[in-house]
């Protein structure tokens, strides 16, 4: 359960995220839906301890993330929107170095990553400096560094965008399957078609303000009823 | 032509441009600019000082112009010295090569444009060094205005040949570097010809010199002149060129040489538009090779968090050309320069001259050698790039659950590190070389060992305060911040005071001198690290 209480940021003045509340439950696969700018990073930031808070609190599994950040940590798994990782670093020390931060003993870390990595297909790659890997490699090794340590919650920025359909099917049936053990999956897109996809519950968010919470079916009820989501709508569908 | 002008300009402003900085920053360069003065002074009373000599001992045997030749050869070696470092990091390891060749820009154009910065440099040695040593050299002379006005054509045209000979050289090497497997290890490699080339121009200058002195050979007609013909004629055309002003001879040479600096320059452009690019495209670094299972399985192992984060850092750093060379080499050029010059003349005056410490008083001794190490140790570029190294990486450290003392702690070890392979270096000089009594080097080490930490603290502390994150070009981290010399110039008032009152105080004896020396060292520690710790309190978590 994560709870977002009223939290606030502005850079230089401006607002990126205003007074923003959300809830949510577990055993859910969460989506933060919203265009380029619309504070999803922002807020993704805030709960994971990168940017301080403003103002408004955030509780994750009963844990305040600003009170207690080390605790808060141990909770999520996160995958940044750019993947300005460790570019000196091997693949596999990568993912050691990660390990280590969680104390993942040897023989699992060591199951884990064959079996991550060869499912996402760079277990090959992991010799070479990840400087030399696509974006999309890059992208599978955070996630993997990610599922290495199973994390309760999994928070998740743009995690889709520059993946091949294959790796794209493999993450969205790991979320899934997150979900189902009853533990959190958290992700951010400007994709409404992603969300339709794979989502429980959705959130649009829009100007540092959210918009919309609720379900699938109240979504698609709400485009239709409000002229305001309808404009929003067009702005998520267009493209992509 | 216009278009490399134009891209030239657009270069330069971005290396250059003081519109992005702080205040903090610009005050700053102001206050570089108001040390220089006194500096600046210094070295014109130093190159008067020593012209005025030579021409004094010379003249009399009408051997005055050797002064200009070695002036010019001195000049040269400097200036290919020099160039290595910034035509390496302008031509080749600056990332922002890869934008600009995706324009439509011949390889001469981007070349000429990416000249500017290292010229520039270039020619503020020139003008520290050669212009006031031409103008003392006629004013002794007592030379006329057509000596001043050839010199300035000469003092303008002397950094060209060194330059085009060192760019065309490295140019030759990067195009065969560029086919090697682990690019980055071999733009390391290539980063330390510089050292190569101080090391070679020792050798050669004594093995030139066999076991004659200076003055010795200064005396002896043409002996020197022949030395410099022989590397490089050009400086010996342009000596020539200002001594025999008003013949045939001297206006040859002096239109031989303005030929020679102009047909470099067209030399350069064209070998570049064939070679440059054949050394720059695909160089961006990385390691890719065969895959093999076994290397990785060997990776996986359990360790604690602090020397995972150790590790992390020395990696990055060592992997990383420019870190590797502003770091690594730049801690290490001057013990492993000491040390390999005098394994190169086991017989010189240094072998054996700690023996004599003995003589002096203790307490001078200690003190003496303390002062060094501050000096030595001050500038640690490991440690006020602590921060700043991780440029857009630094965020991962902090959704991670890592305390941040650790990822502090770490990164003072690593700074720590590299002062301790200085320290270890000068250790093996100074107990097998320079004989240092054991006694004499146990106190200094355990002194050095401890202000070398200090050194690394203070380092990070200035590095935690303005730290630079937002860098495209690794190079950033260390060209244009002045906060380098922050912590050695803190250092230098705080343990200049201790050296002056330890000095002038009533102590005697070694070992005194020592332990209250160790003790007010430990003191300041403390100070440092209680600074450091609220440094990280308060901005940590909010730096980005
Ligand atoms: N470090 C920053 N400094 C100033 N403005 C920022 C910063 N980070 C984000 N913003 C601004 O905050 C708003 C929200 O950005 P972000 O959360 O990254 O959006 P997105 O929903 O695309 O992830 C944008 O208007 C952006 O310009
Ligand atoms: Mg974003």
């Amino acid at each position: 359960m994560i709870e977002i209480n009223r939290i606030s940021k502005s850079f230089a003045g401006k607002h990126a995220v205003k007074d923003l509340d959300l809830s949510v439950p577990d055993g859910k696969i969460f989506g933060f839906l919203g265009p380029n700018g619309a504070g999803k990073s922002t807020t993704i930031k805030m709960m994971t301890g990168i940017l301080p808070i403003d103002e408004g609190s955030i509780i994750m599994n009963g844990i305040d993330v600003a009170k207690e950040p080390m605790k808060a940590k141990h909770q999520f798994g996160y995958v940044p929107d750019r993947s300005d990782i460790f570019l000196r670093l091997k693949g596999i020390e990568y993912l050691n170095f990660i390990a280590d931060v969680f104390e993942v003993p040897k023989d699992i870390r060591k199951e884990k990553i064959e079996y991550l990595t060869k499912s996402f297909g760079i277990y090959e790659a992991l010799n070479d400096h990840i400087q030399t890997y696509s974006h999309g490699m890059r992208q599978k090794i955070v996630v993997s560094g990610v599922l290495l340590h199973d994390p309760d919650v999994w928070i998740l920025d743009e995690p889709l965008t520059g993946l091949d359909p294959k790796s794209s099917y493999t993450l969205k049936e790991m979320m899934r399957d997150h979900a189902r053990r009853g533990k959190i999956v958290f992700f951010s897109t400007h994709v409404l078609e992603v969300v339709e996809q794979l989502c429980d519950e959705v959130a649009i968010i829009n100007n540092g303000h959210v918009q919309f919470k609720g379900n699938m079916a109240e979504m698609r009820q709400q485009f239709k009823d409000d002229d305001n989501l309808e404009q929003l709508f067009l702005e998520l569908t267009q493209n992509e | 032509m216009s278009k490399a002008w134009k891209l030239m300009r657009v270069m330069v402003k971005m290396q250059l441009s003081m519109a992005n900085k702080s205040s903090m920053e610009k005050f700053g360069y102001i206050m570089i600019g108001l040390m220089m003065i006194p500096f600046g002074l210094l070295i014109l009373f130093f190159i008067q000082g020593i012209i005025g000599n030579m021409y004094a001992a010379l003249e009399p045997i009408g051997n005055e112009g050797v002064i200009l030749g070695l002036l010019f050869v001195m000049m040269t070696f400097i200036f290919c010295f020099t160039s290595i470092g910034t035509v390496l990091s302008s031509f080749y390891f600056a990332e922002d090569v890869e934008s600009f060749i995706s324009l439509p820009f011949q390889p001469y154009q981007i070349l000429f444009g990416k000249s500017a910065v290292p010229f520039l440099s270039l020619y503020g040695l020139n003008t520290i060094l050669l212009l006031p040593s031409l103008v003392f050299y006629g004013i002794h002379s007592g030379s006329g205005v057509l000596y001043y006005l050839l010199g300035f054509i000469v003092w303008a045209l002397t950094p060209i040949i060194p330059f085009v000979l060192t760019a065309i050289v490295l140019m030759f090497i990067m195009r065969f570097a560029n086919i090697s497997k682990n690019k980055d290890r071999t733009k390391v490699l290539v980063g330390l010809l510089g050292f190569v080339f101080a090391i070679g121009i020792n050798v050669l200058v004594r093995l030139d010199s066999g076991t004659g002195n200076a003055a010795e050979m200064l005396t002896q007609q043409n002996a020197l002149l022949e030395l410099v013909t022989k590397f490089f004629p050009t400086a010996y055309f342009s000596s020539i060129a200002l001594t025999d002003i008003g013949s045939w001879t001297g206006l040859f040479y002096f239109l031989l040489f303005v030929a020679l600096s102009l047909g470099a320059i067209l030399l350069f452009l064209t070998v570049g538009q064939r070679f440059y690019f054949k050394g720059v495209l695909g160089l961006s670094g990385g390691k890719r090779s065969e895959f093999d299972e076994e290397k990785v399985q060997k990776h996986v192992k359990q360790q604690s968090i602090l020397m995972s984060l150790w590790k992390k850092e020395i990696r990055i750093i060592f992997r990383t050309p420019t870190f590797f060379t502003q770091i690594v080499v730049q801690s290490l050029f001057f013990p492993v320069f000491l040390i390999i010059i005098m394994m190169l003349d086991p017989n010189g005056p240094l072998t054996g001259w700690g023996t004599q410490l003995n003589v002096i008083e203790g307490k001078k001794v200690i003190l003496g050698m303390f002062g060094l190490t501050v000096v030595a140790l001050g500038i640690n570029p490991a440690s006020f790039s602590s921060v700043s190294r991780d440029g857009k990486s630094w965020f991962n450290h902090l959704y991670l659950p890592i305390p941040a003392s650790k990822v502090i702690l770490s990164k003072l070890l690593v700074s720590f590190f590299m002062n301790f392979l200085s320290i270890l270096l000068l250790s093996l000089a100074a107990l097998i070389v320079l004989k240092v009594p054991f006694i004499i080097w146990f106190l200094w080490f355990v002194i050095s060992l401890i202000t070398g930490w200090i050194a690394s603290i203070a380092g990070l502390i200035i590095d935690l305060y303005t730290p630079k994150l937002n860098w495209t070009d690794e190079r950033e981290v260390f060209k244009g911040r002045f906060i380098g010399i922050v912590p050695l110039a803190l250092e230098a008032a705080v343990f200049g005071v201790v050296i002056l009152i330890l000095w002038n105080s009533g102590l005697e004896g070694i070992w005194t001198v020592s332990s209250v020396l160790i003790l007010v060292l430990l003191i300041i520690t403390a100070i440092t690290q209680y600074f450091l710790n609220r440094m990280v309190q308060q901005k940590y978590y909010k730096i980005l």
